[in-house]
């Protein structure tokens, strides 16, 4: 399949007896989205069999494909459950996030036309957060009413309002005229972080102790308690998130022009830019809902792909949302194993990768980028 | 045909411009000229769609208002003054970004050559694998230039006359290329299409205009040829600068003018 759509474009040339045009990298883009297609399905695999339990690449291959009631006992109870219901959820799960980290940055950056917003860093997670400690600390009394509207789906919708009031917030803050600043943008960022760590603080001292539990897995970021029935609540935030952020791709090559011009060549920028926000601030504040705020992998992820393929977000949105998924398996491999058989939050080893990368990103660009 | 009547703009509390008027055909060069602050470029944001106006604009006789962007992104394309980038483009990638409206014209194998045409015909043909940012600023106001041009890449489509809109196109480019960026303005225009230019050289404006707005604290002074409206007086009331239209320097004091060039 992947070669098929390899040779495509060399039958149209052959055809034509021209060259490629110089510059066009679409070409280059389409073959790095099928490897990262096909690296996603073996880190999954790899992901499968990783953990504090040993539960070996073949039984696992075979009991997959002839499903959880087999009759033959290739897998012992054991290791029927840990596959099926520990590490097969979280590693969709995880994979899902992976992406809608990766997505959201790389949509938040086009929108703000700028490599360092991403909702970790300029506090829109922070606002998703808020949202989703708000449900789980005041679930019981001032937000009852709430819990009974959305009953399951209240904590990904209460994160998801979070994210987008933070989003709105931000771009009326950053954004003048449709430039932002990126300096007001970082700061305003700090701010609202802030607040809602402030927020989130008061939160705290209010909650019992069954609720600190809960709230101490949010500060830190942890793919741990992935189960079937988080991937039913947050799942179709995140999906809906993924399946609109391709017709993005358009929009915001127009946009790197510039709001005037984005319009100029026909894109009905204003309502373009609400329908961005509503999937940055979904994506975001499903993954915030379900694992807790994981930073850096919207920065990372978008910066590596725009060095390989370019910014063309037609094909970074998918390109960023398979190495995302990658990347953030990964990064879950290393906090399963690492410590085994205790884990490590997986935001620790996201931000010990990703926070000295950002600060290469900022030296690498301290000439360009005018603070 | 662009029509503007009673046109006025005001940003904040300062009325910008003021009851302009006047008409820019299909097949015709208008050049704006006035002073710095004059309003040309708060005009050409009005005519653009990027600024709210009382009086009325109409594009081919469709009131500005009432178009959808992607109706207007097939009947006009706007250089703006200067664009600067965030990400790492190349050269062609840019100049594509003009075929997003999908209505340059061109069928639709020729389609995807067109940046590359587009880039020849501003003199940068091999620039396409460059970095934008790389680029000199005039340069970049041709990979800019070439972008639009996509756009519209047919001055004619469906019947109906399509304009461009360029904002000081030369200000930032050496002689050679000013003319070959006017030389592009000019075939334009003569293929059907219409174009409205912002230039500050005179010499220019008289050498290619086939029509000129001369614009002076947010009116419009005069509308003419350029042999009509650049007279002593007035460039004198409007620049307030006392110059003589047609004397020559003092003999050994070299001159060039864009007159003289042998195309």
């Amino acid at each position: 399949m992947s070669e098929s759509v390899l040779m495509r474009p060399a039958v149209l040339r052959s055809g034509q007896g021209k060259t490629r045009p110089e510059g066009d990298r679409s070409f280059l883009a389409k073959g790095v989205i099928v490897l990262l297609g096909l690296a996603l399905l073996a880190t999954m695999l790899f992901s499968l069999t990783a953990g504090a339990s040993d539960a070996s690449v073949i039984p696992v291959i075979s009991a997959l494909v002839r499903g959880a009631s087999s009759d033959n006992n290739v897998l012992s109870l054991r290791d029927s459950i840990i596959i099926w219901d520990i590490r097969l959820p979280r590693i969709i799960l995880g994979a899902m996030i992976g992406a809608s980290l990766a997505v959201s940055g790389a949509v938040m950056q086009g929108l703000f036309r700028n490599p360092l917003a991403d909702p970790g860093i300029v506090g829109v997670s922070a606002g998703a957060g808020l949202g989703a400690v708000s449900v789980i600390v005041l679930g019981g009394t001032v937000l009852a009413p709430f819990i009974a509207t959305f009953s399951l789906f209240a904590l990904p919708v209460a994160a998801f309002i979070g994210a987008l009031v933070f989003t709105l917030i931000l771009y009326a803050v950053a954004t003048r005229r449709g430039q932002t600043s990126i300096a007001t943008m970082l700061l305003a960022g700090i701010a609202l972080g802030a607040m809602a760590m402030a927020y989130i603080g008061l939160l705290t001292f209010l909650a019992d102790d069954r609720q600190l539990r809960d709230l101490t897995f949010w500060t830190l970021g942890s793919l741990a308690g992935s189960n079937w029935a988080k991937m039913a609540t947050a799942g179709p935030f995140i999906v809906l998130a993924l399946l609109v952020s391709p017709f993005l791709g358009r929009g915001l090559n127009a946009l790197a022009l510039g709001e005037a011009s984005a319009s100029h060549l026909g894109i009905p920028v204003q309502r373009f830019k609400r329908v961005a926000i509503i999937v940055v601030a979904a994506a975001t504040g499903a993954s915030v809902a379900v694992s807790g705020g994981i930073g850096f992998v919207g920065v990372v992820v978008p910066h590596l792909l725009r060095l390989v393929i370019g910014p063309d977000h037609r094909y970074l949105l998918p390109a960023s949302a398979l190495l995302g998924a990658s990347l953030l398996l990964l990064a879950d491999a290393v906090s399963r194993t690492i410590v085994a058989p205790s884990e490590l939050p997986i935001g620790i080893v996201t931000a010990a990768v990703g926070a000295p990368f950002f600060l290469w990103i900022l030296l690498r660009r301290r000439g360009i980028v005018d603070l | 045909m662009i029509s503007l009547s009673d046109v006025s703009v005001v940003l904040g509390r300062k009325a910008i411009i003021k009851e302009a008027s006047f008409n820019a055909q299909a097949g015709a060069l208008t050049v704006i000229v006035g002073p710095n602050g004059s309003g040309k470029t708060t005009l050409m944001r009005a005519l653009s769609g990027d600024l709210p106006f009382t009086g009325r604009i109409t594009i081919n006789g469709h009131p500005l208002g009432h178009l959808k962007p992607w109706q207007m992104a097939a009947m006009r394309a706007i250089l703006p003054q200067s664009t600067s980038l965030s990400f790492p483009f190349t050269v062609r990638e840019i100049v594509r970004l003009g075929l997003t409206s999908g209505r340059s014209g061109a069928t639709h194998d020729v389609a995807e050559n067109l940046p590359d045409e587009a880039l020849a015909l501003v003199d940068l043909a091999g620039f396409g694998r460059r970095f934008y940012q790389e680029l000199s600023g005039g340069e970049q106001q041709r990979v800019q230039l070439a972008r639009v041009l996509c756009q519209v890449w047919q001055p004619v489509l469906d019947g109906q006359p399509r304009f461009l809109f360029l904002d000081e196109p030369v200000s930032s480019l050496d002689i050679k290329h000013q003319l070959i960026i006017m030389q592009i303005a000019h075939a334009f225009a003569t293929r059907g299409g219409g174009v409205i230019a912002i230039l500050h050289d005179l010499n220019l404006t008289s050498m290619y205009a086939d029509r000129v707005v001369v614009m002076h604290g947010g009116r419009i002074d005069s509308v003419g040829t350029p042999a009509e409206v650049l007279t002593d007086d007035r460039i004198l009331r409007v620049y307030e600068c006392a110059l003589k239209v047609g004397a020559l320097p003092d003999k050994h004091v070299p001159f060039v003018l864009p007159q003289s060039a042998v195309m």
